[in-house]
């Protein structure tokens, strides 16, 4: 093992860690009665291992839990809210294209007035024809038997 | 979803998370996954049980990142919301835990990026921090109390000096127990890596505490 290495110092941490296999634990062991180096080391390393164990952690504040679940309750009557709104949303798209098939509908209807239907004319337009004929054959009626009319003195 | 009656559900289980050994411990990565996705089913008293198990461990981590209690709690309310929040998209592909420290890590890195532990240290006085906390030990003598206290103050500054990744790192490892595959896994970079950041950071862990012992 080259002892001034980095996988030395690893192999050490690992050692102290308690994460080595027994068998390279009892291998590391049995080197260490040999090296100095690394006897030293482990000591070092051993020293930080348990001032680190002197800082425990507190005690959790026991409404904790309380506060979470509060959270989430808070979370939840959002969301139910905000499930509503891509609802809402949906409507736009289908309301938008409601519009725009009421105005193409409404242009075609405008540009093709062939097809709709026209109108009857109505019966007074041919009855005033017929009257205006039946005038001129009474003026030549009676202009063939020489009574003058008021239109002709005119 | 009514919060009391999470609550009421809530069993008493045995925390044994924490992994120690190169084996994992599959029977509790089985179960917290299987709880998460009775969460995902709709199932309030699994999520109870799954901060049941973590809540310790994740208020602690945070605790050690940050420096106060208050704080970590703080912290890790948020993580156990985004992990609430993240039940209906949630798959098993790595361990609960990993993916959870991921969450921890992930925010207890942007606490200490953004400077908030600056504002904190401001009012440390005021804010009844961890360490005016901390009950003394009535088993030892005023003269061991403040040594003790002496030495606790050491190790919490020892700490703190450290890179804030060589914190996360040093904290998993030594208090967490997490291995290094899962270190890597939290931190996303590769094992060497890892040990790499757990190297430096025991060296200058070394050469800071080395005469306490």
């Amino acid at each position: 093992m080259e002892c001034s290495s980095r996988q030395a110092a690893e192999r050490i941490v690992a050692y102290h860690a308690g994460t080595l296999d027994p068998q390279a634990e009892a291998a590391f062991e049995w080197h260490l009665k040999a090296c100095a180096i690394c006897r030293q080391l482990s000591a070092a390393q051993q020293a930080v291992w348990s001032a680190l164990d002197i800082w425990q952690p507190l005690p959790i504040s026991p409404d904790f839990d309380q506060k979470l679940f509060r959270r989430i309750a808070a979370e939840e009557r959002l969301r139910w809210w905000q499930r509503l709104s891509p609802v809402r949303l949906s409507w736009r798209p289908a309301v938008s294209l409601a519009v725009a098939c009421a105005a193409l509908l409404v242009a075609f209807l405008l540009r093709t007035p062939a097809s709709v239907p026209t109108p009857p004319a109505p019966p007074q337009a041919k009855f005033q024809i017929e009257q205006v004929e039946h005038a001129l054959d009474d003026m030549d009626m009676l202009k063939q038997i020489g009574v003058e009319t008021t239109h002709s003195r005119i | 979803m009514n919060a009391t009656s999470i609550e009421s559900r809530l069993a008493q289980p045995s925390w044994n998370g924490r992994v120690n050994s190169n084996k994992p411990n599959l029977s509790s990565l089985d179960r917290d996954a299987d709880l998460m996705l009775r969460v995902r089913e709709g199932d309030p008293s699994s999520f109870g049980l799954l901060l049941e198990r973590h809540r310790g461990p994740v208020i602690h981590f945070f605790y050690r990142m940050v420096q106060n209690q208050a704080v970590a709690e703080e912290l890790a309310q948020e993580v156990f919301l985004r992990v609430y929040r993240s039940r209906e998209s949630y798959e098993p592909t790595a361990k609960f835990t990993t993916w959870l420290f991921r969450i921890a890590t992930h925010l207890g890195l942007n606490w200490i990026r953004d400077g908030r532990n600056e504002r904190r240290q401001d009012s440390l006085d005021d804010d009844g921090d961890g360490a005016a906390r901390q009950v003394p030990d009535r088993t030892r003598n005023v003269e061991q109390e403040l040594v003790y206290q002496a030495k606790l103050g050491e190790v919490r500054q020892a700490i703190e000096n450290l890179p804030s990744k060589q914190r996360a790192a040093v904290v998993m490892h030594k208090y967490q127990e997490l291995e290094y595959a899962q270190i890597a896994d939290v931190l996303r970079c590769s094992e060497s890596a890892v040990k790499s950041l757990l190297f430096r950071a025991y060296e200058a862990l070394r050469s800071r505490l080395v005469h306490l012992a």
